[in-house]
């Protein structure tokens, strides 16, 4: 299917002379003409993409702008960020060995208890300036509305209600708890509270600024909960619907304070060092070995998994 | 009378452009629910990929353990349809221990892109996917398709000349969880047979 090239030049230099010809036609000055008509070729249908493209000169249209007087305003890269809540959990609470434990009618009960009711002196200063700016805030009260804002906010985690999740839930928190959440079912059930819930800890950091406070509460709360976690195809992944769980809890909860629209939302959590391992995963899992030199074989037998250092960190 | 004909001729061409203006405008309309149109662009729908997004519902524990399905693709490979249909349908129905072993000694180039494509496949399959064991994978759905092609002018002699296409495909494959399901392998005696039967089961309908 080669097209006749030798046709369109004959055809060109046809064309070509013939506006010459023209050209020379309207000379005369009785009916001025233009002295290059353009003259009508075959109209083709295909035109091969080299034949423009040899010798094309970049154009500069930003040159040709400023030569034609049009003027750009200055775009400033700048865009202001409002900042709602704290990196993270500032003087984190450290949570007693063997919290729950033992009961309270035991020695050892008693001591934790005298321990736990008289708090520091810091966290009594800091109630204190929470109660300046918020003044129906009660360390009573507070404890069940921060039970309540952590059952609502994951309710919301399994249904996904994104707009009411950010209400209930700060900025620093969301990501952690919807990490990888997209392509999985979770099932969340809260059935009963053991104990009721209590304000352990409490601070007022400032960010930024001198004035600019935010307040963070730290409650201990003991429940019974389930979790089930499904894949992409409905397999369960971990945990399981029919089987409960007693789960002690440490929620930090932050206002910012300086805002007169703040709301208390859940921050974070805090995992002591003491803490009991989660239950494993349903399916097998590969885990990388030791690093062998050439010579060196891996025995199987007496090869010890290295188990993680025991350390506080909260999520 | 010749004016009267044209004023109804014209009269006439008027209803039939109305006619099939209004039915343009009905096509136009009614695009949803006709099938012959393409509604979305080939150059933006990545259809293919986006299997790997839909999520099912949690199984309850009476019914059969759902098998994960991957799908995976590579586009825009500088190799043609038509050969890379061979390896493809080669591998269809592989185990992929098997389809990897396979493709490493085939002396083709599209050989070493489907065993790349396979390997990330099995990658994203045990690390996205929830897939337990990476072995224990098959090749469901394995097939090429046309990618978009550069022309290029090809120069005969006499000032002749043709437009040459740089060829570029796409090669799409889909990874099933469990062992590759068993094909019933049929001889030759088993198809006569089959053949024989057939004509004997012929009856003569309408009849007395």
């Amino acid at each position: 299917m080669a097209l006749p090239m030798r046709r369109t030049l004959v055809a060109l230099h046809r064309a070509a002379c013939n506006s010459v010809m023209h050209a020379s036609g309207t000379l005369d000055a009785r009916s001025p003409a233009p002295l290059f008509q353009p003259v009508r070729t075959k109209k083709r249908f295909f035109i091969p993409p080299a034949v423009g493209m040899k010798g094309k000169k970049e154009n500069n249209p930003e040159a040709k702008a400023r030569a034609a007087g049009i003027v750009f305003t200055q775009e400033i890269m700048e865009r202001p960020i409002n900042i709602s809540c704290t990196a993270g959990i500032l003087d984190p609470y450290i949570p007693p060995e063997g919290d729950a434990r033992h009961t309270s009618l035991s020695k050892e009960g008693l001591k934790q208890r005298t321990e736990q009711i008289k708090q520091s002196a810091a966290s009594q200063l800091a109630i204190r300036k929470i109660k300046e700016h918020d003044s129906t805030f009660t360390t009573k009260n507070f404890a069940e509305r921060a039970q309540e804002i952590f059952i609502e906010a994951h309710n919301a985690l399994t249904r996904f209600n994104k707009d009411k999740l950010h209400s209930l839930v700060t900025e620093r928190c969301y990501p952690e708890m919807t990490r990888g959440n997209r392509y999985k079912t979770i099932c969340w059930r809260f059935i009963e509270s053991l104990e009721p819930p209590r304000v352990v800890h409490a601070r007022c950091p400032d960010m930024v600024a001198k004035g600019n406070l935010y307040g963070q509460v730290t409650v201990r709360m003991h429940s019974r909960q389930t979790l089930a976690i499904y894949d992409r195809f409905g397999r369960l992944m971990m945990g399981s619907e029919e089987q409960p769980k007693d789960v002690l809890e440490y929620l930090v909860i932050e206002r910012h304070l300086t805002n007169p629209y703040g709301q208390w939302r859940l921050h974070g959590k805090i995992v002591p060092s003491w803490a009991p391992a989660k239950d494993p995963v349903i399916k097998t899992v590969m885990i990388p070995g030791p690093e062998l030199k050439p010579w060196q074989e891996f025995d199987d037998l007496n090869y010890e998994v290295p188990k993680p250092a025991a350390v506080q960190w909260y999520k | 009378m010749a004016a009267a004909v044209t004023g109804r001729g014209v009269a006439f061409i008027r209803g039939l452009s109305a006619g099939l203006y209004s039915r343009l405008q009905v096509l136009a309309c009614g695009h949803q629910q006709l099938s012959c149109l393409h509604t979305s662009s080939s150059l933006e729908s990545k259809n293919w990929e986006r299997k790997n997004r839909k999520v099912y519902p949690p199984q309850l524990p009476d019914e059969p353990c759902r098998p994960a399905e991957i799908h995976h693709s590579r586009r825009q490979i500088k190799y043609s349809k038509d050969k890379m249909w061979y390896l493809a349908k080669m591998i269809r129905g592989m185990s992929i221990d098997g389809a990897i072993a396979q493709l490493e000694f085939i002396d083709k180039k599209g050989a070493k892109i489907i065993k790349e494509v396979l390997l990330e496949a099995q990658e994203m399959a045990v690390k996205n996917h929830n897939v337990e064991y990476k072995s224990n994978l098959y090749i469901a759905e394995s097939f090429s398709g046309k990618g978009m092609y550069l022309k290029r002018i090809r120069y005969h002699g006499r000032g002749m000349f043709g437009i040459m296409d740089k060829v570029y495909c796409h090669y799409f494959v889909k990874l099933v969880e469990g062992s590759p399901p068993k094909v019933e392998q049929r001889t030759g005696y088993d198809q006569a047979k089959e053949y024989v039967q057939n004509l004997r089961n012929r009856t003569i309908i309408h009849s007395l």
